[in-house]
């Protein structure tokens, strides 16, 4: 069952990027602190949840790890709907899924919601003699994209505590700022309100938020 | 386990017979096995019923062009000593780091009316050696090989270099490469004494036992006739397929194998010829020469393959698993490698592989194979393989429209068979899609064991062409139901969490045969109900 409802704030994110980057070990090392040198493609999409703390709130992140193979792309597309957050991943030891990142992210913005935060990960970091996506590179294009940057290593977790803490609290700053927008128009406001895009996917979840207010 | 009591199954309480005469034995077997020159892959020819004709144009594979020089001569191999001197796949694709194989010969395809009595006289030997086979055996001395399958799927010691570690492969498997039902014909060398009921023979154990060497007597007899009759070994198969008879049902099931036993031998030597061919064609230039997408997506999803497993960890395995996907993507450019293809390959390579050897597939190491023998058992797995995707090939093309259809039937399926589930599920705002999109696109492999998985398709191939396509739909909606009370409590995050890991570790044989009977029954109900439900 589920942790019943003792947090504040409910926020979907998706993690996308090309297969083998390492998507579902950095949730499983996330939600599970767990890694697997062999762990089996995913098919369609996976679902697992986490509760973190952000100032001072519990934030229950509700996180959607998709395929990366291109095939999939019309069922894991469904998924971005309602997502708050996205998680794009590459594998820095692999070119190519660094230059694929511009893809992604047209995906994200033909079926995502254009709130959406956006977050590159250059993953394997630990896979450092393999390098093949400079570091400076990446943080530089993400920073013409406005994205978030990362590098993290499932393998020896570093920094995915890290990655997902930042992109919860980005989400949490940009949710609670509305929120107070929103109060100073005297709308009565409430979590799930103040989150501009509402989960379409798996609404029930959203629903459940105790008010925060 | 299930929420309701479970039903007889189709067998005892159901009569399954109108179905299965419902298909004609010539609809599932008219077939190329035979008829040299083709391999099912065009729509017109294929043997799998097509719902629709739609289907069949819209996944049409465009066929690659092949080397025309196995199908002349195909019908002399049988008769006479051949070297084809063809070269080993397992030298395909050039690897750096693997040894080159030491055996490049290929081919040896040896077929004499005296392997048949070299076999016997082998098992006459073996099986006097051991004074309790008689007890067992007595009576059935007519059909060698007539055992209860518990014993004959026990690993038998190798009467010669027994190798524990890696698995012990048998002493006849040249025998069983040219003759497939060799491996009936011949007694396994040993009894197993360590069985219990032996010293029980009164007991509830050996009453069960003598129901399953009745039933495995029947099988063999069915399949030793000059022409097998598909009708029969169906109704049979549904029930399961005894281990050891496997590798002879499912390519006579699949029509891989002709079932008239003369143009067996033949047939198998050509296709695998064919496959060699195919193989030496995808590979034939370097590296680069290969469809860059396709390989680099099968490179990166073979190590994820059964994780794990000793097996599929090996680099042999390894090696054939990418030789038999990258042919298979390439002979299939509408739907090319999907990810989930790579799991549905495993059972007939294990199943295939479990011909040769006396000990666990899953613990064996290949390079223990002798070359042809490895090519046989990757070129059966390929053809067997390339006739289960034949059935369900828009689950795999562009937006995957089988399974976008599999799963809306589905959800009929549940709201009829179970409304208050699917009016819960749908309170909860759980889409189908969310968990059984896996199920369709990996045949729910995801969620039960290979050994499991291997049991269920005895009766998808039984049930005929497009089980995979449309049984599999019933499967999965007795599967979800057995759920239901448990799953009527659960809110949206702890549905979607339960379904993503199912508790099916410990399930056996006799939970599948639960589950395949459950969906007999509603099959039997809303099958022909389907056109009435849904707009
Ligand atoms: N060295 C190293 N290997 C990693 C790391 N993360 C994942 N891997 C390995 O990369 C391979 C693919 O990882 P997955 O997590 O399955 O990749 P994915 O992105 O989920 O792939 P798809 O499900 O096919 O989309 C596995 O063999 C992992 O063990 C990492 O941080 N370092
Ligand atoms: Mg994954």
């Amino acid at each position: 069952m589920s942790e019943g409802t003792n947090f504040d704030y409910l926020f979907k994110v998706v993690l996308i990027g090309d297969s083998g980057v390492g998507k579902s070990n950095l949730l499983s090392r996330f939600t599970r602190n767990e890694f697997n040198l062999e762990s089996k493609s995913t098919i369609g999409v996976e679902f697992a949840t986490r509760s973190l703390n952000v100032d001072g709130k519990n934030i229950k992140a509700q996180i959607w790890d998709t395929a990366g193979q291109e095939r999939y792309r019309a069922i894991t597309s469904a998924y971005y709907r309602g997502a708050v957050g996205a998680l794009l991943v590459y594998d820095i030891s692999k070119h190519a899924t660094y230059v694929n990142v511009t893809r992604w992210l047209k995906e994200l913005r033909d079926h995502a919601d254009s709130n959406i935060v956006i977050m590159l990960v250059g993953n394997k970091s630990d896979l450092k003699h393999l390098r093949a996506v400079p570091t400076d590179e990446a943080k530089a294009f993400a920073a013409e994209n406005e994205l978030s940057f990362i590098e993290t290593s499932a393998l020896d977790a570093s920094n995915v505590e890290g990655a997902f803490q930042t992109i919860l609290t980005d989400i949490y700053r940009i949710v609670s700022a509305r929120s107070l927008e929103q109060s100073a128009d005297h709308v009565k406001p409430s979590a799930g309100d103040s989150i501009t895009v509402q989960p379409s996917i798996d609404t029930s979840a959203a629903g459940q938020k105790t008010g925060c207010c | 386990m299930a929420a309701r009591p479970p039903p007889a199954r189709p067998h005892i309480g159901l009569n399954p017979s109108p179905r299965f005469s419902s298909y004609s034995t010539s609809e599932w077997v008219d077939d190329d096995a035979w008829d040299s020159g083709s391999d099912s892959e065009s729509p017109t020819k294929t043997s799998w019923k097509q719902p629709t004709s739609k289907h069949a144009s819209s996944s049409s594979p465009k066929p690659v062009p092949k080397s025309g020089q196995n199908n002349s001569s195909s019908s002399t191999l049988a008769s006479s000593y051949t070297h084809l001197h063809a070269p080993s796949p397992s030298s395909y694709p050039p690897r750096p780091e693997q040894p080159q194989p030491v055996n490049k010969n290929g081919w040896t395809i040896v077929s004499k009316s005296t392997d048949r009595l070299r076999g016997a006289d082998h098992d006459e030997s073996a099986h006097t050696g051991d004074g309790a086979a008689g007890a067992e055996g007595d009576g059935s001395d007519l059909i060698l090989g007539d055992l209860d399958p518990e014993v004959a799927e026990q690993p038998a010691p190798a009467p010669s270099k027994p190798r524990q570690d890696q698995g012990s492969l048998r002493d006849d498997v040249d025998e069983i490469v040219n003759d497939p039902l060799h491996l009936i014909r011949r007694r396994p060398p040993k009894r197993n004494h360590s069985l219990p009921s032996s010293s029980e023979p009164g007991g509830q154990l050996a009453r069960e036992r003598s129901i399953k060497s009745n039933r495995r007597q029947k099988f063999v007899g069915c399949i030793m006739q000059e022409d097998v009759n598909m009708a029969q070994l169906r109704k049979l198969a549904w029930n399961g397929v005894p281990s050891d008879l496997r590798p002879v049902t499912w390519p006579l099931l699949l029509g891989y194998m002709p079932l008239p036993a003369p143009l067996r031998a033949s047939t198998l030597a050509r296709k695998r010829q064919e496959y060699l061919s195919l193989v030496e064609l995808a590979f034939a230039r370097n590296r680069e020469g290969l469809d860059q997408q396709i390989w680099h997506q099968i490179e990166i999803d073979v190590p994820r393959t059964r994780p794990g497993v000793k097996l599929w960890m090996q680099a042999s395995t390894q090696r054939s698993l990418e030789r038999i996907l990258y042919v298979w993507a390439i002979r299939h450019p509408a739907s090319g490698y999907v990810q989930g293809i790579n799991d549905l390959a495993t059972p007939f390579f294990q199943v295939f592989l479990s011909a040769y050897i006396d000990s666990d597939p899953e613990e064996f190491d290949p390079t223990l194979l002798p070359s042809h023998v490895l090519n046989a058992i990757e070129a059966d797995s390929f053809w067997c393989l390339s006739r289960l995707l034949d059935g369900i090939q828009d689950n795999y093309i562009a937006t995957q429209p089988g399974i976008q259809r599999s799963v809306k039937r589905m959800t009929e399926l549940v709201a009829r068979i179970d409304p208050p589930l699917a009016a819960h599920l749908e309170s909860e705002n759980v889409e189908f899609m969310q968990f059984a999109f896996r199920w369709m696109n990996c045949l729910l492999m995801r969620e039960i064991s290979v050994e499991n998985t291997i049991r269920m398709w005895d009766t998808y191939l039984a049930e005929g062409a497009d089980a995979f396509s449309q049984f599999h739909l019933y499967v999965c909606s007795a599967f979800l139901v057995q759920w239901s009370k448990k799953l009527r409590e659960m809110d949206f995050q702890g549905i979607i969490m339960f379904l993503q890991s199912l508790p099916t570790q410990g399930w056996t044989d006799h939970e599948i045969e639960m589950l395949l009977s459950e969906a007999f029954v509603h099959y039997s109900t809303w099958h022909n109900a389907q056109s009435h439900f849904g707009k």
